[in-house]
């Protein structure tokens, strides 16, 4: 597998959020803003890259009966890491995603990569995976935050954009406006992929002729 | 006797847990200063909001009581002469809308709110987070005390706000705050002497 394709696998074409649908928690609860969407998605990749980094380096050495909970076991601690970290140095930032960074060690998605991925491959396409899967992740959450917060209270990065008069719109803010922005930015994502897939087929018929 | 594979399966989850903790307190050694310098730190940005300017570090001249079995610590603001000029105190609001809701409230010497400050919630975006949003809601409570309000929100017969829409977090802290001055009012002379006898000994 070319590093090109593992880059654009997790950024796009395989995306966590937008094509899997995996991780669907932490998207609900934090995505009310866009920096709570980006600081929810850099936790997540730090955990992806001790995750990953650590499953490909031990794959010739665990025996598969008890894969399963050495993964859970490597993932629970490096969440437990990015957690203290996180209280220590993020403390505002730790203060508001407060409940929702220890449940990172139950988002599917981590452990996914280390059973598909990481144990698979070498530690450097493993890392480079887990970029891409968390940056594909966090580009998610962030634009999810970003349409919550821009429709749900006019603003965009704490900034206010649609005038200081704005009402608040409360089905963004609540859980079902995130279900709802994610069911509209996923038409629009198929519609784009769509068109794209017409015009290189379009393209590709050219050629043959 | 178990096989041979059997012990590989078990060296393998012995040494993944081994490794786990060790990495877990080097973490937790790493972390510990820093998260308390932090919580620290946040307490300070707090109380420096709700206390009046004040010549004396509040944390390190704290004193802490027994009430209903749980500790509880002031936080007292003193002048440059030593004279208490106000303290302050958390409350928890145990009835919040998601979890609990803690207030940092500040009184003076004589039972009249000075400040108060939300210090954490899970309220609602939008809703009940106005509680820290709203700041002309939250400065309502300066000035306050046991006798010159009717301590409800405006729903149940009361002077302060509730919100469009949410009508329990205001509750809550309305609630809350208002247990605080309860107790204030009635350890008044004990909470006082106990300040006094600290900033004795501190003369000495």
């Amino acid at each position: 597998m070319s590093k090109r394709t593992i880059l654009w696998d997790g950024l796009w074409h395989n995306n966590t959020i937008f094509v899997q649908l995996l991780g669907m928690c932490p998207l609900l609860g934090v995505t009310t803003t866009a920096l709570n969407g980006f600081w929810m998605g850099v936790a997540t990749m730090a955990v992806l890259l001790g995750s990953n980094l650590v499953v490909s380096l031990v794959r010739g050495f665990i025996p598969a009966d008890v894969r399963i909970p050495a993964y859970i076991t490597i993932i629970a601690a490096f969440v437990t890491i990015v957690d203290m970290l996180m209280n220590a140095w993020l403390h505002e930032m730790y203060r508001l995603l407060g409940l929702f960074i220890p449940l990172i060690v139950v988002n599917c998605a981590i452990m996914g990569r280390a059973e598909a991925f990481a144990s698979k491959h070498g530690p450097l396409d493993a890392c480079l995976d887990a970029v891409a899967v968390g940056g594909g992740f966090t580009f998610a959450l962030m634009l999810l935050g970003g349409v919550r917060e821009l429709l749900g209270q006019g603003a965009l990065f704490g900034v206010p954009v649609l005038g200081s008069d704005y009402p608040d719109v409360l089905m963004f803010i609540l859980p079902p406006g995130a279900f709802i922005s994610l069911g509209f930015i996923l038409a629009a994502i198929n519609v784009l992929k769509r068109r794209r897939e017409a015009r290189v087929s379009t393209a590709q018929a050219g050629c043959s002729a | 006797m178990l096989e041979r594979d059997q012990w590989r399966m078990v060296a393998a989850l012995v040494t993944v847990a081994v490794v786990a903790t060790a990495l877990l307190a080097v973490a937790d050694r790493m972390t510990r200063a820093p998260i308390a310098q932090a919580q620290r730190k946040a307490l300070h940005q707090a109380l420096a909001q709700v206390l009046p300017p004040h010549a004396n570090d509040p944390q390190r001249d704290m004193v802490t009581m027994t009430r209903a079995g749980k500790p509880m610590r002031l936080y007292p603001a003193r002048a440059d002469d030593g004279r208490l000029l106000a303290l302050a105190w958390e409350e928890v609001a145990p009835d919040g809308y998601s979890g609990p809701i803690r207030v940092l409230m500040a009184v003076d010497p004589t039972g009249v709110v000075q400040a108060v400050r939300v210090t954490e919630h899970r309220e609602t975006p939008g809703l009940g987070d106005g509680i820290v949003r709203n700041r002309a809601w939250i400065d309502a409570f300066a000035g306050k005390t046991l006798d010159n309000a009717r301590w409800a929100v405006k729903k149940d017969g009361g002077d302060f706000d509730q919100f469009t829409g949410a009508t329990i977090t205001p509750r809550a802290v309305v609630k809350a705050i208002h247990e605080g001055l309860m107790f204030f009012a009635k350890h008044r002379a004990q909470i006082l002497r106990k300040l006094q006898t600290v900033k004795g000994l501190e003369d000495e």
